[in-house]
């Protein structure tokens, strides 16, 4: 991959994508004196902005021979930070006016001092342009301007400074831009990606380039889903009262929200959301509307694991408080709560998960989170990379939290059991679908909805691990909410719409 | 709790169930019962399973309401017969100054899973009854250590053995200082081992002249510790006497023949 697609990755993504293909191999300008008093400094092509710092790239310097002087050497020394490679080279041109002229010399790029080093046998005679041209020379990695001084020599053996030469503008280049060209440079990266499906898929360079971007991304779905789930809690809470309350019309109406918000796909209700409230000239800001609608939608799944969670605690428990006496709101909050709490945390942080995963839908009408950053990464690359390393970004919170689903499935299992707290010991590695499956069957206490929800993540990841939604062809509800919110899965084809 | 006061003459009601009748749709459960039991006396109800014993005690801890009869604790009427014979519970407010006369003792302990020993102990008495937090701390060391189960206020109900749950159980309700005790088959769940532990406690209660009702199966139990038994079977009182009379000289042959059950 090119130092050119990294510009435009860092470049393009963060103005919205906007393609603004930088050129840094064709681009510097540069410049330096030479001889004692008239020195000529020349651009190199048309100048760029977007002169990475650390980066090899091409280096242009030019000088004119004084009047009366006789110049037999000159040694271009690079500011402290630049570096040369075994790529690197060195062009020597000479000219009269337009004439090329070719006089004998040795020219050499020493990389210990990361100085050109440019000796002739023929003094060069007065009004001679001497023009370097440098490649694969890497200038310091800063923001800002940097210039190239140095000495040259005469034929009577002086040597004199070479004035600063006009400087070039270069702009810091990240160290994931950084670690990106070193690997360009690599032997085993070439050999690794003449295979073209690792080039494709695993491409190290766009890996370690798209991270930034694709981090970004993630951080965006976190924060949307970090916002949203909280608000989705009392929402859940209230609407499970509601569920279980006498009171028939808030039972219906609790009813409704849920049938209705977990009867139809996420997707859809992003889409009336986003391009409904606008044609009733309600504009909100697009992730707010994002964090409204995952709560909306998450809320009534929680309010399902709430109703399920109270309805799980026996009995004997309502009974026992009421025989000391407690009234049903004591009973409630001192009794029932807390220990449904402990029932639906499992479950909750799969609902979570799904929430999670679901961000991705929001794609669809533009929401600039993880799923769009690594798109569009992929539309300027036409590599999958970028893809891969988002899935990695939602697997570095799942995969940690299915974990803890199943380690509190256990401990539930095990307080249901009364077999006392949980015993530190493990049972080696096993894969998390597995023990969380285990733990599940053991679970005999265990909410229904756990369970389901579980189940639901299985497939899920399952689903999305074969990369194929058709995996969750389960009949219970659960998989079918899964399949439906894959189905969702917006796909490469531009369906963003206006909303962005 | 204030010592029983047996030798005075059990002049005092402290609860009376009249004509109860109670049915679960159309299974008649309880079919006119009358029961009174006077203060530090102690009862034991026994009879076959599904004889309507779980649903009296329910019917007297008010967690289960019945159709017809009348119920009262001590003074204060909770359920009024009508004169057609209908119940008609008073207020809530009724309800719950009654709630505050009795303890219930479940098969199945029914302890908080999320507290602690002492929080389950200690819970009601604060949040209900409004008591001074360390009276009822002190109050419920007492009864926990004299129940063997000093050093383990700390634990959780499931660190526990079932015995030990039970007396947990038996501490929690009689630190509301209730006026009786009702126990469900307090010994049921319990391994034979773990059984007597409970028993013994009981019998102490017994020693103090709590007022207690007692549903077991424990025989011998209920004929060493109990002032009265009573045999329920499909619903009716079918006898009631001392402990000689019904379980070493039963009247009647349903009884006769629930007490050769229980001893084969
Ligand atoms: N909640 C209920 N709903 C319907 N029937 C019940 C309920 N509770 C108890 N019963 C019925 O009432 C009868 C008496 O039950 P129960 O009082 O538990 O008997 P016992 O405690 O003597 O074994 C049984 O036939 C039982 O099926
Ligand atoms: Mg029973």
């Amino acid at each position: 991959m090119s130092a050119s697609v990294k510009a435009a990755i860092k470049q393009g993504l963060f103005t919205a994508l906007a393609l603004s293909l930088v050129t840094t191999f064709v681009s510097p300008l540069f410049a330096g004196a030479l001889t004692t008093d008239v020195t000529t400094a020349k651009g190199n092509e048309t100048g760029s902005d977007n002169i990475l710092g650390g980066t090899p790239t091409r280096v242009t310097w030019e000088a004119v021979v004084d009047e009366g002087e006789q110049v037999v050497g000159v040694d271009v020394v690079y500011p402290q930070g630049s570096s040369f490679s075994d790529e690197s080279s060195i062009k020597v041109t000479v000219l009269d006016g337009t004439t090329r002229m070719n006089p004998e010399n040795t020219a050499s790029l020493d990389a210990a001092t990361t100085t050109a080093k440019v000796n002739f046998s023929e003094p060069l005679q007065s009004g001679l342009r001497l023009r370097l041209e440098m490649y694969k020379v890497s200038l310091p990695n800063v923001d800002g301007a940097v210039s190239l001084n140095g000495t040259y020599k005469l034929a009577d053996g002086t040597v004199k400074d070479l004035g600063a030469s006009p400087s070039i503008e270069v702009t810091y280049a990240s160290v994931a831009e950084g670690i990106s060209n070193w690997l360009d440079q690599q032997p085993f990266v070439q050999a690794w990606n003449s295979v073209t499906f690792l080039r494709l898929f695993f491409q190290p360079q766009l890996i370690v380039s798209s991270i930034p971007t694709v981090a970004t991304g993630w951080l965006i779905s976190l924060g949307l889903v970090l916002v949203g789930f909280p608000l989705a809690i009392p929402l859940g809470l209230i609407a499970a009262f509601m569920k279980i309350s006498k009171a028939r019309i808030l039972h219906i109406l609790a009813a409704i929200y849920t049938g209705v918000v977990r009867g139809t796909p996420l997707f859809l209700q992003i889409y009336i959301a986003f391009f409904g409230l606008p044609l009733l000239g309600i504009n909100i800001n697009q992730y707010v509307l994002s964090i409204l609608v995952l709560a909306f939608n998450s809320g009534a799944y929680l309010c399902e694991i709430f109703r399920a969670g109270i309805q799980s605690i026996p009995k004997g428990q309502f009974e026992a408080s009421r025989s000391l006496g407690m009234s049903g709101t004591q009973t409630m909050f001192s009794v029932i709560i807390p220990q449904t709490v402990r029932r639906v945390i499992p479950t909750m942080t799969s609902e979570f998960i799904l929430l999670y995963k679901d961000t991705s839908l929001l794609a669809a009408v533009g929401v600039m989170e993880l799923m769009l950053y690594s798109r569009s990464i992929v539309s300027l690359t036409g590599n999958m990379t970028p893809y891969i390393v988002a899935a990695c970004f939602y697997l570095i919170v799942t995969l940690p939290l299915i974990r803890v689903v199943g380690n509190l499935e256990k401990r539930l299992a095990l307080a249901d059991n009364g077999g006392g707290a949980p015993k530190k010991k493990r049972k080696g590695r096993r894969d998390a679908f597995s023990q969380m499956r285990e733990e599940i069957s053991s679970t005999t206490e265990t909410i229904e909805a756990a369970e389901q929800k579980v189940a639901e993540v299985q497939v899920e990841t399952a689903a999305a691990m074969a990369g194929d939604a058709s995996v969750a062809i389960d009949t219970n509800a659960a998989a079918a909410r899964a399949q439906e919110r894959h189905e969702a899965t917006p796909t490469d084809t531009d369906e963003r719409g206006d909303a962005s | 709790m204030t010592n029983g006061d047996a030798s005075m003459g059990n002049t005092r009601t402290i609860v009376s169930l009249d004509n109860i009748e109670k049915s679960f749709g159309d299974n008649v459960v309880l079919k006119d019962i009358s029961l009174k039991v006077a203060k530090g006396e102690v009862v034991s109800i026994i009879g076959s399973s599904g004889g309507g014993k779980s649903t009296l005690l329910r019917c007297a801890t008010l967690l289960e309401t019945f159709e017809r009869g009348s119920l009262a604790y001590g003074d204060m009427i909770v359920a009024r017969k009508e004169p057609d014979g209908r119940a008609v519970y008073l207020g809530k407010d009724i309800l719950k100054q009654a709630r505050l006369k009795f303890g219930l003792v479940f098969q199945n302990f029914n302890l908080f899973p999320h507290r602690t020993v002492l929080q389950n102990v200690m819970d009601a008495p604060i949040r209900v009854q409004k008591r001074d937090k360390g009276e009822v701390e002190k109050e419920a060391h007492e009864l926990l250590s004299k129940f063997g189960l000093g050093g383990k206020e700390n634990m959780v109900p499931c660190e526990l053995s079932g015995g030990q749950q039970q007396r947990v159980a038996i501490a929690r309700a009689l630190c509301m200082n209730p006026e009786i005790l009702y126990f469900d088959e307090p010994t049921s769940a319990l391994d034979p081992e773990l059984t007597q532990d409970v028993l013994k406690i009981i019998r102490d209660l017994a020693k103090e002249h709590m007022t207690m009702v007692i549903v077991t199966h424990e025989m011998t139990f209920a004929r060493d510790v109990s002032d009265r038994i009573v045999f329920i079977d499909k619903g009716v009182i079918v006898e009631e006497g001392s402990p000689e009379q019904v379980i070493d000289n039963p009247q009647h042959e349903r009884t006769r023949s629930f007490l050769r059950k229980i001893y084969d």
